[in-house]
Order: C-alpha cells, then structure tokens, then sequence
C-alpha cells in the first residue's frame, strides 16, 4: 500500500475516486440543493456564484443533480463489486480451481454463457422483462422507504443483473492462480496433515489470491461503472427525478443543445470520464505494486 | 515468414487509414443523397427523413409512421382533401339511402392499379375488405375499422366466409350496408384499412407483395431496404394526375435531422425544442424556412377514476387545478404547444373554443383537496404518475408538474417510467393511479375521441370513468343524422367530462419543420393523409 | 499439432450446448416480464376480443415448453421465425441486412484500431525515458476512458457543424464517407488500449536477451525492431482481440442511435422496446455465436503462434 502512494498519479486518482464516492455516499448532506428543486425562471444557465455549475433545462442547480448522479453510480458500483466481485467471482474462482474436475467444468461453462452474451442488449432486455416484476416485489418497497434511499428496487435490479455479467472474468482470473497453487508444497503439506478444504481456501489460498483479486476488481470498476452509464443513458435503471449521469449525458449529448449549451454536456461528461479515467489509473498503478513481473 | 507478416502488418495498417481518409475526401456516392433540390435524370426528387415502417400492407397497419406511407402508395373509396374534409377518391360520387344504413358508392372508371395497369373494379374492393377481416390475414384493427359492416363480425369471427354487407352491384358501383346509420362510418373508410389491393398480386406472393405493392395512389414503392431507406416513385398513371415531384427519398435509419439538414442532405427536417429558438428568431436564416402547423391530437394527464386518492372527484379537480399549463409551455416546452383546454383538438369537426376546465388556481385547488375525501394531503394515499419513457427521455414537463403539486399542494408525485409494452399492458388492466398519455385522432371525428376514450364500456376507456348521462348522449350521437345536432351533443358530452376532470387535458399537437426553400406547397398534415402529390420543387 | 484437434473439436462441442442454454435464457426472459409484442403493434387502439384473436393466430398462447420446442424445431430447420412487430417479415431478413452493416464499421474500426494502435505503442515504447512516454501513457488512458456517447456528440459539433468535414448521418457501405466519424469514434478506445498493451509487451521484449544479442550483433535499429521485437510483442495483442470486440458491439450501440446508422444496436434497442420475441432471440443466439466462434479462432490462432500455450491448454483444458 504504502508502495502505492509513492506514486503520485495513484494518490490523484484515489483522491478523485475518494471524493466522488464520499460526495456519492453521502449526497443528501453535501450537496447544496435538492435535486429536483426546479426555477423556471433560471433555466440552462451557465456557471455562477450561487450555481457554480450552472442549471440545467428546469433550472435545477447542476452540482447537486451532479452529486445525486454520483450517489447512482457510487451505489451500483459499490453494490456490484460485493456480490458480483467478491462473492461471486472470488467464490466460484475459488471452488472452481481448487475442486476441480466436474464442478470446475460446469462452473467454467456457465461462465462461457454469460461471457458469451452481449451484455448491453442483455441487460436492457433483463430490465425490461424481469426487472418490471422484481420491481413489484413489496419487500424491496419497504428496504426503500426503510433506507430511505429513492429508487432502490431499481438498484437492485441493475447491480443484481450487472453482477451477472461481470464475475466472469475475475473467477477465471482467480481460478488459474488457484490452480497453480494448488500444487505448492505447503498446499500439498497441508491437505496431508488432513486441514479441511474450508481451512485451506482460507488460510492458505485466499491471502495469496488477494493481491490478484484486488487488481482484478479495480479493474473492472472502470467498467462496471461505464457500464451503468451506458444503461442509465437508455433509461434503463434509475428514474427520474433521480438524477443519473447517463441520463444527464443523454439530455446534452442532442447536438444542438451542445451547441447552445455546452456545460450541460461537459459538466456530466468531465466528470464521468475522470472516474473511469482514476479508476483506469488505479487499476494500472496496483498492477505495477502487486503484480511486478507483469510489467 | 513471421516477419514477413509483421511487416505487412505495420504496412496495411498504414495503407488501411490512409485510405479511410482518402476515401473520406472524395465525395460520398452514397445510395440515397440525391444532389441538393434533386435532379436524377428521372425528375424532382424530395429527400425526407421517415421512421421505419412496420408493414405496408394495408389491412395490417396500427402505426402512424406506416400509414402515412401508406396512404401515398394505396388509396380508397374516400380520402381527406387539404382542408381536412372527406373528399372522393376512387369513388367519384356516392349516395345514402334514406335509413343512413347504406351507402352506394359510385367508382371512378380510369384507376389502375401500378405495375400491371389492370383496371380496378367494385370486386377489387369487396376482395380488399373481406381480405381485412379475414382471420388468416391476423389484422387487429378489422374491427375497428370495417365491424360496422353488416356480416363484418360474422367473417372475424370466422362464421362466414364473405361480408353480407358489401354487395357488387357492377363493375363501377359498390353498395355496403352498415347495421346502424352511423354518420362517421363515412370517416372511417378514409383510413387505410380498407383501400383497395391488388388480388393477383396478393394471392401470387402472400408473403413478399408487400415490398413492391401494386397500389393505386399517387407514389409506388421503387426501392424499400428495411431499416435504411425508402424511395417512392411518382405514379404516371394517377388518376388525379400525376405528382410533380418524381421521386421521393426517405431516410429511415435516424441521426440527427437538423444537422443533415444544414448539411444540405436533406430537404425537411424536423425541429426539436433544442432548435426551436434560432428557428423563431427573426435573424436566423432557418426562419424564413420555418413551418409549423397543428396536428390533430392531445397530450393529457389521466386519473383513474375507480382507484384511490382519484375516485373523488374534488382530488381530480384539485390536481388540475394546481398546475401552471402556461407556464410549463412557455418555460419547458418553449411555446412549443398549445395548451389544450379542451379534449377535442382544434381542427376536429365540433371543436369547441371555449370548453374549459378552468384555469391555474392553485388556492383554489388547495381548498379543493381539503374539502375532499382525504381531507388533505396527509390524508392521500402514494401517489405514483406513470409514464412511458424510451431512452433517458426525462419528461422535463412531467417533473416540472409534480414539483407544481409539491410546492402548490404539498402531494409527493412519484414518477415512474416504464417502456412502452408493459405501459400498454398495465393502462388496459387500469392499474395505474395517474399516467400520461396522449390520444392522435385517426379519423376527423369527434366519435373517434369521445365516444372511445369515455364511454363506459369502451375498452379503450383506461380512466374507467362512467356516466350514465354521457352514456346515453354518446349513443344518441352515434346516430345522429343532423351534423349539426350531432355536434352539439358531442360539445354536450365534452364539458360534462370536462367538469368531472377524468384528464386533464395538457396540450395539442403541433408540427415544427424547416423546409428548403425550393421545396413549395408543402404541407405539415394534422392527420395522417396524402400530400406529397401537392408539393412541386423549384429546380 | 497433437494436442490441438481434440481441443477445438472439444470447444465446439460444448458451442451449441451453450447455444442451447442462450436460448432457453433468452426465451425465458422475454416471457417472464411484463408486455406483450401484440399489445405494442397494436398501438393505440385496444381491444382485448382482437388481441385474443390474433394471439391465438400467431401461436402465442400456447404453453411455454410447447412454444420452445415449436421454437427449437424451427430453428432446426434453420429458420428463425417471423418478426411480430415487422409483419410478414422473415426474422433473417430484418437483421442479416443489419448485422452486416455492424459487421463492415466494426471491422473497418477493429483494423484501425490495430493499425493506428500497435505502432503508436511501439513508438512509445521505444521512446521509454524521454518526455513523450509518460505523457503518451496518460493520453492513451485518457482516451481509453471516454465513453462513446461522449466522444460522438463532440465530433459531430466539431467535424460536422464547425468544420463541415463529414455528414452528419446514414450509412453508405464500406467505402463511403459516412464511415469515418463512427469508425473513429469507435475506435478511440480501442487505440488507447492496444497502444498501451503493445507498449508494454515490446518494453518486455525489449529487455530480453535475444534483443541484447541482436544489437550487439551490429544489426540495424529497423532489423532489429521488424524482424524482433514486433513479432513478439504481437502476440498477447491476439487476446485482446475478442475484448476490443466485446467494447466495439457496445460502443456501437451509441454510435449507431446518434449516427442514423441501420445496423444491430438501434434494432436491438427497438425490439427490446417492441417486446419482439423473435428478433431478440435470434439477435441473442447470433451474437453468441459470433462470440464463441470468434474466441475458439483465437484461441486457435494464439496456440499456433506460440507453441508454449499449447501444453498449458492440455494441461488447464
């Protein structure tokens, strides 16, 4: 870690990502407007003392609906990364390299199912169909007002269905270091003085694996969230007035309001591209740390 | 041999994008891009930009986008005229009998269909609409459209295997008797569903006819590549002769219409409200090339009256009366629309300038909600608004509404969008509390708005809104052969459900385009109905 | 070449078991939700009586298994049915057209990709030390991180409004210039990304022994470069070849709905939207297939290359 800060770019990328996820996280304390405090006397302006993004087409104050959007995206990413990431990439990584044989085969297969399948058209697809009914579950109502977290059934639906199409690639990552320790000496030692299996996944692999998992997690942050992005910009994902980057991006993407308006495009898209670029950043200064002979 | 295959590498890299730029240099001979005002060897061409259409089949069509196409490459009995009346069209003249149930239609002699230039007979026409309602041709607007024929029913519902109703009594008249002297059946056989087709054509080639449909109307099909482009000819043989523009390109795949537009690819474009403003302001040179006009249609908000907080009718009012329509238009939508205040369009046969619902009043909505039911706002039930959303489209207006009833009322709205297929599904189950939507009038008539939309037993009625004196003055009109009674009860009909707020009606309809100024007679029309014959190009 | 066969003959036996599983997924998802593609074509007008009638036409109220295995016999037969929401439309002839056209912009963007990225990689490689390494790594991540839907709508105000340059929309086959701005945009990320993997792998071939050898043999810097380093540092590049194809299907999505291009991205959101059963399952299975076809040949072409991966395939299977 501390090999890490040496490097200054990491330190501003993980400064950026910090304040984004923090401004995310904690939205409803930081930002300084609602967001759907509208003005129709102030539509589209630009930069100013008291909305030092300027406003968008309902004269909504940019910099909050920018940090709400962050929330969005802090959310799914985060949410994503603990069960698509961790619990299943690593899990299954794990169970499938050290088991072996029949359950590796089928776990690797299934992994070939959905690496196979176009995620995007999947998803919007998954949204539509599935994530219409999971909406009307009530228990995801009751977690929503509990949590008080607008939209959360949404959420689910997308980082539950995201997780689906994302542990593929790290379980195979860890998979194939797991079955080159496997043979170590100390593995090998282990299973003769009769360790449980649990016991070896735990003591002896899991802290070896750590160093790829964690590459290969920050890895695909990047994507996760250019993911959510893109899905979000199709309307798949959270409503409005929950703000969304994607969404933000689709308003000011139209060619002639980037010409009236540039910053309503900019502002989203600046910010948008400087996560996934952090996140990229990251992900190549950890593999420079932990992963050495890769270079 | 590996280096040799490194090296050609490294040198079709460099050839590849040399010549992507190259190629990018030299002007585009593209498929589609006539040269500016058109000016094939074959005459004036028109360069449109056009959404997909689903089928050009005639007896199929449910879309606006494919009937319009339609309705230049086929044609029927009767047709809308440019000043929106029904006006004669292969049939050059008919009468009504006495009862209004039957009608006899007298045909012109000089069509022929396209192509094969066969004469076109009152058989052409009886084939075309049993053909409509027959169960193989699987049409789900048959009934819609020809069920007021005598013997219509029987066929759909596969009991018969010819419509009584319609009777060849020579080649050049045709008689169809319909079951109750319904004075808008006249409306309805202006809509594509029965125009004629060709029964050769048809019966040869079931499945693929309808990529060179052998039509009668004033453009043919030339060239359909599905999801890219669609080049209609000019029909030489036009029985009302033929159209001065001779081909007429449509794009279909999109892009940004504007931007072809001043890139001279195109000769109409459509204005979005993020062009709105250089195409008003005087010094833009888009102005001089501006267009707009009303369509037959209205966006409203609609309650559903059997489910709570809407079952009261003092909720309904108040919500209608807390929202600043003008505002809303002037600020979000830029003046874009007219408010609606009333359900019938402007332009509709019965249209009533000064039906209303009353004006922005948001005290008066206050005191409204408190004399409700609820007693208040605290007293309301979730209220969730549902919308279709396709892509991040925000309905800026929608949220700018429920931050009107927050600020006005103190009601939290929740927005909650769905895609077109489940909103469909859930507004015929009626089980939204409040949604927006809008209604595109298929024939000019007020039957097509009134008596759909709030009869009590309507399937189309998703505001589930029923009133037995409505009820009976629909019927009433249905028959009415005086128009201009019948309009008065339609206007009748109109400001009862205007005081009982089922909708609250928000906005007309209203066309905005920029056309090139070599482009002259062209028209934005307010229903779907041919004018591309109109139009001439100054070369 | 020994253990090889059985390897790819292993690999495509499993190809339509996977297949088989992309359906039944596929078909299962569209009909678990909510709409009803005959719902959507009918548009406005509703009538449930009409509804009911062409429902039970069209074969669409049948119970599941009955209209899976209608679905799969057809499919045997090699016809992948009919579009509910194009009427009277084979399914093949809506999307074959379509494919085709992604196919030919993600192809003329893969080869720019590959044709712009590999040197610029070298490039930098080789200038390890100077002022324009660092600063071209951060360039290249820099791009790499823009998304699509970004970069678009910025070229299309710049090269098209500004510079008058390119047209705006539409799609003109290969050799028209309507290719350029969405091949470009396309390929942006896909250029970051080879440059700084090719970048990489050159920097270690650059350092091994036979490089070492090769200079002090007196060879020229060009010799040693073509005839060396390029072979070896192409190889991890083959890999990267089914990711960069993974980002262009969805970057195309973008550029196809912003650009007016008819090719699958447009078409899959629409059919999506239109609740067309077939067109999404046939649109699902070629996809797929595209995918797993396109990583066996790969796989293939990587073991042929380097006959040190062959064993550990044996091994790893």
């Amino acid at each position: 870690m501390r090999r890490l800060l040496r490097k200054k770019i990491a330190v501003g990328a993980l400064l950026f990502i910090g304040v984004f996820y923090f401004c995310g996280l904690f939205a409803p304390v930081v930002a300084p407007h609602s967001y759907t405090d509208q003005n129709l006397d102030a539509v589209n302006q630009g930069p100013s003392l008291s909305h030092p993004l300027g406003t968008d087409s309902l004269g909504r104050d940019m910099l909050s609906r920018v940090i709400w959007a962050s929330r969005t995206t802090a959310m799914v990413t985060i949410a994503t990364l603990l069960t698509g990431g961790l619990v299943l990439a690593v899990g299954l990584g794990l169970l499938a390299g050290y088991a072996g044989g029949k359950v590796d085969t089928a776990i690797m297969r299934v992994g070939d199912v959905f690496f196979g399948l176009p995620a995007l058209p999947m998803l919007i697809m998954i949204n539509a169909t599935v994530g219409a009914r999971v909406r009307g579950w009530g228990w995801l109502g009751a977690i929503e007002r509990g949590l008080r977290i607008d939209g959360f059934p949404d959420y689910v639906v997308i980082f539950g269905a995201l997780s689906l199409f994302f542990w593929v690639g790290g379980a195979r990552i860890i998979r194939s270091q797991v079955l080159a320790l496997r043979e170590t000496e100390y593995v090998t030692a282990a299973r003769a003085m009769g360790a449980s299996t649990w016991r070896i996944i735990g003591q002896h692999l899991l802290p070896n694996v750590s160093n790829i998992v964690i590459v290969s997690l920050s890895a695909s942050l990047g994507a996760i969230a250019g993911t959510e992005i893109m899905l979000s910009w199709f309307g798949v994902g959270v409503q409005p007035p929950t703000p969304s980057f994607g969404a933000m991006l689709y308003e000011g993407g139209s060619i002639r309001t980037l010409q009236a308006n540039p910053h309503l495009l900019l502002v989203p898209g600046a910010i948008v591209a400087g996560l996934i670029f952090s996140f990229n950043l990251l992900g190549d200064a950890l593999t420079d740390v932990l992963t050495p002979h890769a270079r | 041999m590996k280096r040799f295959l490194a090296v050609a590498a490294l040198l079709l890299g460099l050839v590849t994008v040399a010549s992507v730029v190259a190629c990018g240099g030299s002007g585009g001979s593209s498929e589609n891009a006539g040269s500016a005002g058109g000016g094939s060897a074959s005459g004036p061409t028109l360069r449109m930009v056009g959404g997909d259409p689903l089928t050009l089949d005639p007896a199929l069509v449910t879309d606006a986008i494919s009937a319009t196409y339609i309705v230049e490459i086929f044609s029927g009995l009767v047709t809308i005229d440019k000043d929106l009346k029904l006006a004669p069209d292969i049939a050059k003249s008919w009468d009504v009998s006495p009862d209004g149930k039957t009608y006899t239609f007298h045909l012109r002699d000089d069509v022929v269909f396209q192509q094969t230039y066969r004469q076109v007979t009152a058989t052409d026409f009886k084939y075309s609409m049993e053909r409509a309602v027959n169960p193989d041709t699987a049409s789900t607007v048959a009934e819609a459209y020809l069920g007021d024929i005598v013997g219509a029913r029987d066929m759909i519902n596969g009991t018969a295997s010819q419509i009584s109703g319609i009777e060849v009594v020579d080649d050049f008249t045709l008689r169809i008797t319909i079951d109750e002297p319904k004075p808008y059946f006249l409306a309805k056989m202006a809509c594509p569903t029965s125009f004629v087709v060709d029964k050769t054509q048809v019966e040869d080639d079931q499945r693929n006819w309808t990529k060179k449909p052998h039509g009668t109307g004033p453009f043919m099909v030339k060239e359909w590549k599905l999801g890219e482009s669609l080049t209609l000819q000019a029909n030489e043989r036009y029985y009302a002769g033929a159209p001065s523009v001779k081909t007429v390109n449509f794009m279909l795949s999109g892009g940004s219409q504007l931007t072809m537009y001043e890139d001279d690819e195109v000769d109409v474009a459509g204005i979005s409200i993020n062009d709105i403003e250089r195409a008003l302001d005087a010094n833009d040179p888009l102005h001089s090339e501006y267009l707009s006009a009303d369509s037959m249609s209205v966006s409203y908000l609609g309650f559903n009256t059997q489910k709570p907080p809407f079952d009261d009718p003092k909720v309904r009012q108040a919500f209608g009366l807390a929202i600043d329509r003008d505002k809303i238009v002037e600020v979000v939508l830029k003046d874009m629309v007219p408010v609606a205040h009333s359900i019938m369009p402007p332009g509709l046969p019965g249209y009533n300038s000064s039906a209303t619902a009353g004006a922005y009043d948001p005290e008066k909505a206050k005191q409204l909600l408190a004399e409700s039911r609820y007693g208040g706002p605290s007293g309301l039930p979730k209220i969730t608004l549902s919308q279709v959303g396709a892509g991040a489209t925000a309905g800026n207006d929608i949220q700018a509404m429920v931050e009107m009833w927050k600020q006005n009322l103190g009601v939290e709205v929740e927005i909650q969008q769905t895609d077109q297929a489940t909103f469909w599904q859930d507004l015929d189950k009626r089980s939204y509390q409040m949604f927006a939507a809008g209604w595109v009038m298929d024939y000019p008539d007020p039957e097509d708005i009134l008596d759909i939309l709030f009869n009590s037993k309507s399937h189309q009625n998703s505001t589930g809104y029923s009133n037995p004196e409505v009820d009976q003055l629909l019927v009433q009109a249905r028959t009415e052969q005086d128009s201009a009674k019948r309009m008065t009860l339609y206007q009748q009909v109109e400001q009862l459900i205007l005081a009982d707020v089922p909708w609250v009606p928000l906005y007309y309809g209203r066309d905005h385009v920029v056309v090139k100024p070599y482009v002259k007679n062209f028209m934005l029309p307010p229903v779907v109905m041919p004018y591309l014959r109109y139009v001439t190009i100054d070369q | 070449m020994q253990g090889l066969l059985p390897y790819v003959v292993r690999r495509l036996l499993w190809a339509p078991l996977i297949l088989l599983a992309v359906s039944f997924i596929a078909f299962a998802i569209t009909r678990f939700g909510p709409g009803d593609p005959l719902r959507v074509a009918m548009g406005q007008y509703s009538d449930p009586v009409a509804l009911e009638r062409v429902r039970h036409e069209e074969g669409l109220d049948k119970p599941f298994f009955e209209q899976y295995g209608i679905y799969l016999k057809n499919l045997a037969h090699g016809k992948l049915g009919e579009s509910l929401t194009y009427r009277n439309r084979d399914v093949s002839e809506v999307i074959f057209p379509r494919i085709w056209v992604s196919a030919r912009l993600g192809l003329v963007a893969l080869l720019i990709i590959f044709a712009v990225g590999v040197p610029l990689g070298i490039f930098a490689a080789l200038r390890q030390g100077t002022w324009a390494d660092p600063f071209s790594i951060s360039v290249f991540l820099f791009l790499q991180s823009v998304p699509v839907l970004i970069t678009v709508p910025l070229m299309l105000l710049v090269f098209v409004l500004k510079l008058h340059w390119l047209p705006a929309a539409g799609w003109g086959g290969l050799f028209d210039k309507r290719i350029v701005m969405p091949a470009l945009a396309l390929s942006l990320p896909g250029i970051a990304g080879i440059a700084r993997l090719t970048r990489a792998t050159t920097l270690s071939v650059l350092r091994e022994d036979y490089v070492r050898t090769a200079r002090a043999k007196g060879l020229r810097e060009f010799t040693v470069i073509s005839r060396h380093v390029v072979r070896n540092s192409l190889l991890p590049l083959v890999t990267v070849v089914g990711i960069s194809l993974a980002t262009l299907v969805e970057g195309a999505f973008f550029a196809e709905t912003l650009l007016g291009i008819p090719g699958i991205g447009k078409l899959t959101f629409d059919s999506v939207q239109g609740r067309d059963y077939n067109i999404i399952l046939a649109l699902a299975l070629v996809l797929c297939s595209a995918f797993i076809i396109a990583n066996i040949v790969i796989d293939i072409a990587y073991t042929v290359i380097d006959p040190r991966v062959r064993y550990e395939r044996q091994r790893l299977g």
